[in-house]
């Protein structure tokens, strides 16, 4: 693995998926494309070929558990990093998370000045 | 674009998604209220629960990333409690439980900050940059009131101060308002209604002014016991007896909105289950704490020095080091001798308890502990270690430093200066003519004078600059960063503002001006704070000399002796 610079970022409020790519692109330069579903994601992923992928797990129709099980059905995505974003931080539910494969859990709602320091973080422990 | 600008431009998107989030926020939070009103207490709730769970959830994950921390956590309370309810096998909600969800949906609401400045209303920028706080804008304050002529003198006593006020008659005049806009303040006088009404009865019924969420201030001419517990149970932040002491009134009220831009307490959390750690960040985080979480133990003392914590919380069983042995660490630097630690641990033999307490730490949480308990302990531990440092070098009645601590700040801020090349622009604030206001209206009024110039300076400053009671009234004020120019024009809007005010003593009106004397390092590249501060007395005995109720800027002698403004900017 080399730099982290494409995140794939699922996310379905229009809000949180405005100020979270705000975030990822100014603060932290990465270079982020957003899905609005589990479905687009299974799409668009792998044409997009991204270093990471950021999911939130309540979404309506694919869920992000059920998005991350599809993800790691496509042999190009195996190995990317995948961490999950909820507003239940609960530590046995980041226990339940990782336990489906998940990197990481970033809690909602995150600080749009640290979220990129937080994803560099998950990153580099994947690495 | 450089650092800055691009940080300003970020800044501003950011601004411009909240704002665009607050904006669509009272739809949702109607939404919600539609929904809980159509709760039955049958079976077919549930489907209403789910979306209520739902929505709540979105709230509780986006509301803290807008600047809305305390809705967040309001959000997630509801969802858990909801989420509890359609656990159970058979859903039957009873009215009392349903009156609590709508109370506590309509209370979402003032969880709310109020919508920041429009850009437009924004002052200029180089002059006073974005640490302009939102509460500079002007402060609704409502007061209710049905005795007329009182209400007009404390109206007009409190616009001098630059809140806006708004007076009601009773309480029915103040519901209707409430509908439509909503106060920063509430004042109201306990008898309504000449002696029929009592107010704070009346209060405990209202769901509606309960949930406004802004402090509230009591007026009584009786000092009778059940009135006042009912004021405190209502969280009342105050309960003043008339004849009213207005000044002390003031001084309450600036001081209540004084801690709302207090900065935010600092929590270093220190534990070996990155879990658990994680999750008391957030927690503090979500209270509006900012919380940082220690990654090695070795990076202690660091870690302190760069964060300044103003409360650690220690587990005491970690595998490396044990929390009496990093609370002793922390002990051995002198800095840190009163830095509040508490420990966190399963243990509950209080001999056990005893003996850690006695290396090093405060006290004891006994894990697990519920995230209201930790807010709470955390806050009013930090809360009380902030008092005394507070009252030690702060002016009881301006709040602004004293004296040695504001000369303390200028030496500070000009050495500062000099080592990162910019300039520091300090000045001297003098009230004109003060002994004859003192002598003509007595020492109340002429401490009014003196918390209006406090609060102007407060108001029209930034949050970076520091400002300092130097005599009786006499102030000083350093600007960091700021060059004569820019100085000059803050603190001639501060003059002009200043001599616009209308002071009242029984049916007199009288205005008051201060002369300014000001002096920037730039001129002055050789000399230190106190020297500076003589340079600006000098300076603000000319504007004396000179007719009073205007800026005099220090030049050093003999290059330009007599300079005035006129003829040197």
């Amino acid at each position: 693995m080399s730099e982290l610079q494409r995140i794939l970022y699922v996310e379905d409020e229009p809000d949180i998926q405005a100020i979270a790519s705000l975030a990822l692109e100014t603060v932290g330069g990465y270079t982020v494309k957003t899905c609005a579903s589990g479905e687009e994601a299974v799409r668009e992923a792998e044409a997009f070929a991204p270093d990471l992928i950021l999911l939130d797990v309540m979404m309506p129709g694919m869920d992000g558990p059920t998005t991350l099980e599809a993800l790691r059905g496509i042999p190009a995505l195996v190995e990317v990093p995948v961490a999950f974003m909820t507003a239940k931080v609960q530590p046995s539910e980041i226990a339940h998370y990782k336990s489906l494969g998940a990197r990481d859990v970033i809690a909602k709602p995150f600080d749009p000045m640290t979220l990129s320091d937080e994803v560099r973080r998950i990153w580099k422990a994947a690495a | 674009m450089t650092d800055a600008t691009a940080e300003q431009a970020l800044k501003d998107r950011l601004e411009q998604l909240r704002a665009r989030y607050l904006e669509r926020l009272p739809e949702e939070l109607t939404g919600l209220n539609t929904l809980q009103d159509s709760l039955t207490g049958q079976e077919q709730d549930r489907e209403v629960l789910d979306e209520l769970q739902q929505r709540l959830h979105k709230l509780a994950g986006s509301g803290g990333s807008f600047g809305c921390a305390e809705l967040s956590a309001a959000a997630r309370l509801l969802e858990q409690r909801i989420s509890s309810w359609l656990g159970a096998e058979a859903l039957a909600l009873d009215a009392a439980s349903r009156q609590w969800l709508a109370d506590e949906i309509a209370g979402l609401s003032r969880t709310v900050p109020a919508q920041s400045m429009e850009p437009s209303e924004q002052p200029d920028v180089g002059v006073l940059p974005e640490t302009r706080h939102a509460v500079d804008r002007v402060l609704k304050v409502w007061l209710v009131e049905d005795d007329a002529e009182l209400a007009g003198q404390l109206g007009q006593q409190l616009q001098s101060f630059n809140y806006a006020v708004r007076v009601f008659d009773g309480i029915d005049a103040l519901k209707r308002a409430v509908k439509g806009e909503q106060p920063d303040l509430l004042l109201i006088d306990v008898m309504l209604d000449e002696g029929r009404e009592n107010a704070t009865t009346r209060l405990v019924d209202c769901p509606e002014l309960k949930a406004l969420g802004c402090p509230l201030i009591f007026l009584s001419d009786k000092d009778d016991f059940p009135s006042r517990v009912r004021a405190v149970q209502l969280g009342a932040q105050g309960y003043f007896l008339k004849p009213l002491d207005v000044p002390r009134l003031v001084s309450r009220i600036s001081q209540i909105f004084e801690e709302r831009r207090a900065p935010a307490q600092r929590v270093l959390v220190v534990d070996d289950d990155a879990d658990l750690a994680e999750h008391m960040r957030l927690v503090l985080t979500a209270a509006g704490m900012e919380a940082r979480v220690l990654d090695a133990p070795r990076n202690i003392m660091d870690t302190i020095a760069a964060f300044r914590p103003e409360l650690v919380l220690m587990d005491l069983y970690m595998p490396e080091y044990a929390g009496t042995d990093l609370a002793g660490l922390i002990r051995q630097h002198e800095a840190y001798i009163h830095l509040p630690i508490v420990y966190l641990s399963v243990e509950t033999d209080i001999e056990r308890q005893i003996e850690a307490m006695g290396r090093g730490a405060d006290d004891f949480l006994t894990k697990p502990i519920s995230d209201v308990q930790l807010v709470a302990a955390a806050r009013s531990r930090i809360a009380r270690a902030r008092q005394p440092e507070e009252r030690i070098s702060k002016d009881s009645l301006t709040g602004l430093l004293k004296h040695a601590s504001i000369k303390e700040a200028a030496s500070r801020e000009v050495l500062r200066a000099r080592r990162i090349g910019r300039p520091v622009t300090l000045a001297m604030l003098d009230i004109d003519h003060f002994k004859r206001v003192n002598d003509a209206y007595g020492h109340a009024v002429g401490d009014v004078v003196i918390m209006s110039i406090a609060t102007l300076l407060r108001q029209r400053l930034r949050q970076s600059d520091v400002i300092g009671r130097y005599g009786g009234e006499e102030f000083v004020a350093v600007l960091p960063e700021c060059d004569a120019e820019n100085a000059r024009r803050v603190l001639e809007d501060i003059r002009r503002n200043f001599a616009a005010l209308n002071f009242n003593h029984r049916d007199e009106r009288f205005g008051c001006t201060i002369s300014i004397g000001m002096v920037c390092s730039a001129d002055y590249p050789e000399e230190d704070g106190p020297d500076l501060l003589v340079a600006a007395d000098e300076a603000l005995y000319r504007a004396k000399r000179g007719g009073r109720d205007q800026i005099q800027r220090a030049f050093p002698a003999p290059a330009l002796p007599e300079c005035s403004e006129a003829s040197t900017t």
